[in-house]
């Protein structure tokens, strides 16, 4: 297998404070690996740290062996990193349709788009896409309307839309329904083997249904990486993060 | 599905067309040249309003600096007309300098000695002046009230600068041109229904231009840049570059404003770069209904013909009854005359029965972008 994304010695500083200290993670073409840890461990900065929204105090990130390090939040888009906030993102004016004709990004520059007219292309893609995350009913609909679940699913559709080697989901299911993020998981099933992506989640019965291999982060540092079962059995982990009862 | 004809997007170019024609078709009702010229005014008027509503309504972006835009192409016209009266061999220097001691025409004055020139100029400078400072600050990712305050504060340092630059400018007595524009052989009378054409036409012109971009790809991007930046960031698209463009569009169609406005007016001076004037024309757009060009467009009209018919006690305080507007319009109407328009079409069915079937399945797939 090659590795997707390689992070080494990924360190982000705050003056004092080390939000992301020396931070290793290796992850692998079609894997789904999911981020766990308690608030403040660092998950959120991390995925900041490898999109290019935040910069790295010192260490390398590289993605299919390319260093993105020091490059912006386009250009490391454009290599094919998506991402997903952790507040949904999507826009809200627009209607569902227009935002995956948005997030449809053959040409960059705002003079090749001008050249194109609206939903010249990117028809076929989304359909392909409405297939996975559903919204095929609410494709005139302003995304500001949708629920939380479906503004949820939108911004999942969109970065798919943007067709990334890498995908990052920062909290997908939450504020979601039982029912919604069951729909979620099947989604996360279903793109899993074609997809690569990192999934930072805070509800253990998700992670359960969807996770290979869980990496637990602690004070911006790994502390445990493992299959779902090894997590659940290590006393660490137990310790920081799952309490002593162990995951619920 | 249950459409409004206002989002249709044929019925759109049908309303535009209809208004330039109807706008047209002025002259040959009223050949008072007095009202002429002053609906040519307001057409000028309007295309400011448009430039608003293309970088406020459609970017997101409040700028209160298109009259510097405005300001920049009207000096740039009255330096191109005052030229044209003088004569290089005996009279190569306007009075104005003359009382101000200057003894030779200013290199700044010189290209205005050719009128071709002096016309591109009026519009590229301006256009170019705002590529400058949109890169300045959409580069550093000024957003929200600091672009409206950087604009302003331009706008205030533009003014002072026209006000103060008196050899060059002629202070606040400013530029007035002897002579109508020559061009092509013949003169632009201010008064004349030819005037009135050509501010008629040039609204209508880059009105439709802007229109049919922000039907492209890029006016969509535009769009979605305003709802929210970070995500377009995060799909790949460079902020900060279509920012650029669209303020620079902006720019260019407040330079045309300006160069229209000199040409009927035959005046130039540092009131076209007034704080009160920039803030007017927000107001003309937000009153038409900012996310849209024709509301924006009738917005301008209406507000600046309530205050031509006010009595002349009233024109005393129209800055209050302008306040007063504005806050009507956005405590009640926060999407204008337009929205108000929306609001009464989605009440009247359309797309619907037999006839209807087709419309909509021909265009379902329009989207809104008024």
């Amino acid at each position: 297998m090659t590795s997707v994304l390689e992070l080494k010695g990924v360190t982000r500083a705050f003056n004092d404070y080390i939000a992301v200290n020396g931070f290793d993670l290796t992850v692998n073409e079609g894997e789904l690996r999911c981020l766990l840890g308690p608030n403040g461990a660092g998950k959120t900065t991390s995925l900041d740290l490898i999109t290019g929204r935040q910069k790295l105090t010192s260490g390398s990130v590289h993605l299919r062996g390319n260093d993105i390090t020091h490059m912006s939040e386009q250009q490391i888009a454009r290599q094919g990193v998506g991402r997903k906030f952790q507040v949904p993102a999507v826009f809200k004016e627009l209607s569902v349709k227009d935002n995956f004709e948005v997030a449809f990004t053959r040409e960059r520059g705002p003079f090749a788009n001008m050249a194109v007219m609206r939903r010249s292309d990117g028809e076929a893609r989304y359909n392909e896409i409405i297939e996975i995350v559903g919204l095929g009913d609410r494709l005139e609909v302003p995304a500001g309307l949708l629920s939380h679940g479906e503004t949820q699913w939108l911004e999942i559709g969109m970065v798919l839309m943007q067709d990334p080697s890498l995908l990052l989901m920062d909290e997908p299911t939450a504020g979601m329904t039982e029912q919604e993020t069951a729909k979620t998981s099947d989604i996360f099933n279903e793109l899993k083997g074609t997809h690569t992506l990192i999934v930072v989640e805070h509800d253990m019965s998700f992670v359960r249904e969807i996770a290979d291999i869980i990496t637990v982060m602690h004070m911006g540092s790994l502390l445990a990486e493992g299959t779902i079962s090894e997590i659940e059995n290590n006393s660490v982990v137990r310790e920081v993060y799952l309490g002593s009862e162990g995951i619920s | 599905m249950n459409g409004n004809i206002y989002h249709n997007r044929k019925a759109q170019w049908v309303a535009y067309v209809a208004v330039f024609v109807l706008l047209a078709l002025v002259p040959t009702v009223f050949d008072n040249p007095f009202t002429l010229n002053q609906l040519a005014r307001y057409s000028v008027f309007a295309l400011l309003a448009v430039s608003v509503s293309l970088i406020w309504g459609f970017g997101g972006i409040l700028s209160l600096g298109q009259g510097i835009a405005f300001g920049l192409a009207s000096y740039g016209m009255g330096m191109t007309m005052q030229m044209q009266f003088q004569n290089p061999e005996y009279d190569p220097i306007p009075s104005f300098m003359l009382t101000n001691e200057l003894e030779t025409l200013p290199l700044l004055w010189e290209p205005f000695l050719s009128t071709p020139v002096g016309l591109i100029l009026t519009i590229l400078v301006p256009t170019g002046f705002f590529v400058i400072f949109g890169i300045l600050m959409f580069q550093a990712r000024v957003a929200g009230v600091f672009v409206a305050i950087m604009t302003l504060a331009m706008l205030a340092a533009w003014y002072s600068m026209a006000y103060d630059m008196q050899p060059f400018t002629a202070g606040f007595n400013g530029i007035s041109p002897p002579l109508p524009l020559q061009i092509f052989g013949g003169e632009v009378d201010p008064y004349s229904p030819l005037a009135y054409w050509i501010c008629v036409g040039v609204l209508a012109t880059l009105t439709l231009a802007t229109k049919a971009l922000l039907h492209t790809k890029f006016g969509l991007i535009v769009q979605a840049i305003r709802d929210d930046a970070e995500r377009a960031r995060f799909l790949g698209y460079n902020v900060a570059y279509y920012q650029v463009v669209v303020f620079a569009i902006s720019g260019f169609l407040a330079a045309w404003a300006g160069l229209c406005w000199v040409m009927i007016v035959q005046y130039v001076s540092p009131t076209s770069m007034e704080i009160a004037f920039s803030i007017s024309m927000v107001v003309w757009a937000a009153v038409g209904g900012r996310a849209s060009l024709l509301g924006a467009i009738i917005g301008a009209f209406m507000v600046n013909g309530i205050q031509s018919y006010l009595g002349d006690e009233l024109q005393q305080v129209w800055m209050l009854i302008l306040g007063a507007i504005f806050i009507g319009v956005v405590l009640f109407l926060p999407r204008g005359i337009a929205g108000l328009l929306e609001l009464i079409l989605s009440k009247v069915p359309f797309g619907r029965g037999p006839s209807g079937a087709q419309w909509s399945a021909e265009t379902g797939t329009e989207e809104k972008a008024s």
